[in-house]
């Protein structure tokens, strides 16, 4: 029976084969995807040690004008903030993967088996655990789960997926309904495998453009979602983020210091939009129905 | 001879896609005289709804875009008229229909309104007068207590209804020509027969010209005077239905009446199906776009398309170096 | 008639997410939230204090007694009174949520309003110049966090650095000019913030509907285009339109000013909750998270019967 798994196989290599070459031609995506990876070289250098090591130092004077050794000036009690928003982009990727990975595991996991076991008691529990998750205020989420891990540096994470994974359920679930009658799929049940190698060998590879995209999107949440949690005070504990640079900020921009609200705003801003461009491109080119023939 | 009611010449059609531009009517020429009806036959992807929307002037723009040619109603060049004046031929003069009744009518607005709403743009009549001739054109198309039906919503009527409705929306402000795409293919079979039944009495009986757009040459044999074969763009072939079936030119054509179901003196294995496939609209070759299936194609096949050319003193016109 | 029975069975097929919400808020707001022991005995205390104060709490009752409990809180609506204030919970809710209210409407307004606008005009222009201005600006605008665009305008308006015309923080609504001045920041940001989101939801989903065969059928038939616009167009883009605007309703209503009110000091329901967050005030924190609950089955009922007077097909069955 190998060869009704056959035009699956091929659907998803020329799938993949064909989004490669067109993201390859998005000049904006290829573009997109280089700041990505720049903004990923400095936080990998950042975790390796190589610089923003001394972000936590009081290196000079309060408010120093920028200069040759503060290239961008220093904070309210003298800290460089050049190398405190640099050191912010490791905790905006660690951040942004953990939720990312979390939420997208997770958001797999359920979907496909809710949309597997589709309008059975499976399902209704996923379904109602949806709804009832989308109902409680996200900031009301975080601080009750803040304050039920007893203040661990994890929570905001916690948080974050307990949230994010709705949404790639939501489409995986409505992806293996559709997939799961699917030819492949029946005599995958003909030959006797058994359910869950069927839901996570055989279906789930076939959402994995929409995991990809998904991932995408909640990296850029969680991003945005550190800032506000950490102006809140439920976001990053220790370490420092642009969150929380943002935070101190908003004391020192209304005394007339913007350099340390600028740097971090600036610096999120670009990864931020360069990710959304990233995402937009990879939904494009992983879109099936873009070539439109008449 | 009488004055033909439309004539297009070299119509060209193009569409932008990512992978490059394709070239969905190429080269396209024929004539409609009043009261005929003709075919427009060919497999899905030929290019012959595309035909279809030029006429009217709906090819989706962008991405596609009438490139060269002309179409002329009762003598009026239709592809240089700006919207506006097309706008008031649609639907009055000229009119199409679609093949899925179930998603071409507006589902949040009473089958009723979606009609008055033309009859009253084109006609200029009062609600009240539109209301009643859109009931009498719905009687006409055998919808049973029209008065009643006519404040329902398309989700309340079955496909042939629909489609019923569609016909009457078309034929409500007398058009000249009716260009019907694929109308009766999303129907069950009886449904079908019924509703193309339906549409040569109407047509008859309004004298109005029909350009039947189809893949299915049963549906030619019944109802139409004239065909016109596509493949890929390209006309192959044009002639009057009884000689398209006596004697097909193409060996396309050919191809196509040798897969018709049908009762044979001698029981046959299997049908005959044309090997192959349809060229890549973005590869075209340069040759003859059908050598590759033909099974008599020989070397010049390849070399360069044929032109259409009548074939001696008949009526028929083929695009063929060796026409049967 | 058929309105109320359907609002009926539709309110008690909410009871399960309502029981969830309460539940899922029970068990991290209260059973596995901090425990008060320690801040109502006093020092040095004994064995029989500290068990006399957790019996008090309720402390010492198995799961489902406390839960049952919370439980009638939310029924009867009597949460109690603020730990920290000490005010009546149903009355802190009577004053924060109209600021919360008047805080939060002219942005979701103009937020909505500007967006479904953006976006037929991009539709409109699809594939051209303007479309892609717009599809940009709104890329831009979706990548700016909520809180630098509040600092920002706060700079740009309120700042003696900058054009020093509105408040820095605060609220005040004694009169009209008084609203339009504290209301305007806040206002700006939201809009520049939801804008982008917005105009790419509204785009797609006009874009959508512009692409269905009865938009080809009415061209076909000549109906000019302002019509087609509005009959085929825009009335069957209401249902997602409809879905997105109401279902956020409960969450401007609750949480969407939670920032905002931090941020400029606004004694608002968001601000309340802040607080009740960061002091641990449970009383306020069980009657916010019910309360949304409650709103959140209210809005789903609320869309069901907007989609039944926006689409005949829509059934309340």
């Amino acid at each position: 029976m190998t060869a009704a798994a056959l035009p699956v196989e091929r659907h998803g290599d020329s799938l993949w084969r064909r989004a490669l070459r067109k993201f390859r031609r998005d000049r904006v995506g290829m573009l997109a995807l280089l700041v990505v990876g720049s903004y990923a070289v400095i936080a990998a250098g950042v975790m390796l040690g190589w610089w923003a090591t001394g972000w936590a130092e009081i290196s000079g004077p309060k408010w120093a004008p920028v200069s040759a050794e503060h290239w961008l000036g220093t904070n309210i009690i003298g800290q460089d903030i050049f190398s405190r928003a640099i050191y912010s982009t490791r905790t905006a990727f660690e951040v942004g993967l953990v939720v990312a990975i979390g939420a997208t595991l997770v958001g797999a996991v359920l979907g496909a088996l809710a949309g597997f076991y589709s309008a059975t008691w499976v399902d209704e529990i996923v379904i109602w655990l949806m709804g009832v998750l989308d109902s409680v205020p996200f900031i009301l989420l975080v601080a009750a789960i803040a304050y039920s891990l007893q203040d661990s540096p994890w929570s905001m994470h916690i948080a974050m997926i307990v949230t994010f994974w709705i949404g790639t359920a939501r489409l995986v679930r409505g992806e293996v309904i559709k997939l799961k009658g699917l030819e492949f799929v029946e005599s995958a049940h003909a030959i006797g495998l058994n359910r869950l190698s069927i839901i996570f060998r055989h279906i789930l590879p076939n959402t994995f453009h929409i995991l990809l995209v998904q991932a995408t999107i909640s990296f850029v949440a969680a991003i945005k979602s550190e800032v506000i949690l950490s102006f809140l005070g439920l976001g990053v504990k220790d370490g420092m983020s642009w969150g929380l640079m943002i935070s101190e900020s908003t004391f020192e921009v209304l005394a007339g210091y913007f350099n340390n609200f600028i740097a971090a705003s600036v610096l999120m801003f670009g990864l931020v939009m360069a990710f959304n461009m990233f995402s937009d491109a990879l939904q494009d080119a992983l879109d099936p129905r873009t070539v439109k023939s008449p | 001879m009488t004055q033909p009611l439309l004539e297009v010449a070299n119509l060209t059609v193009e569409f932008a896609t990512d992978a490059g531009v394709i070239r969905a009517v190429d080269d396209v020429s024929f004539t409609v005289t009043a009261g005929e009806t003709l075919a427009l036959v060919g497999e899905s992807g030929c290019g012959k709804t595309v035909t279809g929307l030029a006429l009217m002037g709906l090819v989706p723009s962008p991405p596609g875009r009438v490139v060269s040619g002309s179409v002329r109603l009762q003598g009026k060049e239709l592809t240089r008229l700006d919207e506006q004046a097309l706008r008031d031929i649609r639907g009055s003069r000229m009119a199409m229909i679609f093949q899925e009744p179930m998603t071409a009518l507006n589902p949040v607005f009473r089958i009723g309104s979606q009609m008055t709403d033309v009859i009253r743009r084109h006609q200029g009549l009062t609600r009240r007068q539109a209301r009643q001739a859109a009931v009498e054109m719905l009687a006409k198309v055998g919808i049973p207590v029209p008065e009643k039906r006519i404040d329902e919503y398309p989700h309340q009527l079955s496909g042939g209804m629909r489609q019923r409705v569609m016909i009457a929306m078309a034929l409500s402000c007398g058009p000249q020509l009716l260009i019907a795409d694929e109308p009766t293919t999303a129907l069950d079979v009886t449904t079908q027969a019924q509703v193309l039944e339906l549409m040569t009495e109407l047509q008859r009986e309004f004298g109005m010209a029909m350009i039947l757009i189809t893949h299915d040459l049963g549906v030619v044999a019944q109802t139409c005077s004239q065909a016109i074969v596509m493949y890929s763009g390209r006309m192959v072939e044009q002639a009057p239905v009884q000689e398209l079936f006596a004697r097909a030119r193409h060996p396309y054509t050919a191809g196509l009446l040798a897969s018709i179901p049908r009762i044979r003196e001698r029981q046959l294995q299997q049908l005959p199906v044309i090997e192959g496939m349809v060229p890549d609209p973005l590869h075209l070759p340069e040759g003859c776009r059908f050598a590759e299936r033909c099974a008599k194609a020989k070397d010049y096949c390849l070399l360069a398309q044929p032109e259409l050319k009548p074939i001696g003193k008949t009526a028929s016109q083929v695009a063929c170096y060796a026409p049967n | 008639m058929e309105v109320l029975l359907y609002s009926l069975r539709k309110v008690i097929a909410g009871i399960p997410l309502v029981l969830g919400v309460t539940l899922i808020s029970f068990l991290l707001i209260v059973y596995f939230g901090p425990d008060k022991t320690y801040e109502l005995v006093g020092k040095n205390p004994t064995a029989e204090q500290i068990a006399e104060v957790r019996s008090q709490l309720g402390y010492d009752q198995p799961f489902v007694t406390r839960y049952v409990r919370y439980l009638q809180e939310i029924v009867t609506l009597d949460f109690g009174n603020s730990e920290s204030t000490d005010e009546k919970v149903s009355s802190i809710l009577a004053r924060t949520i109209p600021v919360s209210l008047l805080l939060a409407m002219p942005g979701f307004i103009l937020g909505n309003g500007l967006g479904v606008a953006l976006a037929l005009v991009a539709a409109y222009f699809r594939g051209g110049f303007i479309d892609k201005l717009i599809m940009g600006s709104a890329a831009v605008g979706m990548s700016v966090s909520f809180l630098i665009a509040i600092i920002a305008f706060q700079i740009l308006l309120s700042s003696s650095d900058g054009l020093n015309l509105f408040p820095v923080r605060g609220w005040d609504t004694s009169t009209p000019l008084a609203y339009i001045q504290h209301v305007t920041v806040p206002t700006l940001a939201t809009v520049f913030v939801a804008l982008g989101y917005n105009t790419r939801f509204y785009r797609a989903v006009i874009v959508e509907e512009m692409t269905r065969d009865h938009v080809r059928t009415a061209r076909a038939f000549g109906v000019p285009p302002a019509r087609i616009f509005y009959r085929n167009i825009l009335k069957n883009s209401m249902v997602p339109i409809v879905t997105r605007v109401v279902f956020s309703i409960p969450l401007i209503i609750i949480s969407g000013s939670l920032l905002l009110e931090s941020y400029f000091g606004i004694p608002g329901i968001g601000k309340v909750t802040y607080d009740a967050i960061v002091t641990g005030d449970q009383p306020v924190l069980k009657a916010v998270v019910a309360l949304t609950a409650i709103l959140f089955v209210v809005a789903q009922l609320l869309t069901d019967i907007c989609y039944r007077l926006v689409d005949p097909r829509v059934s309340l069955r």
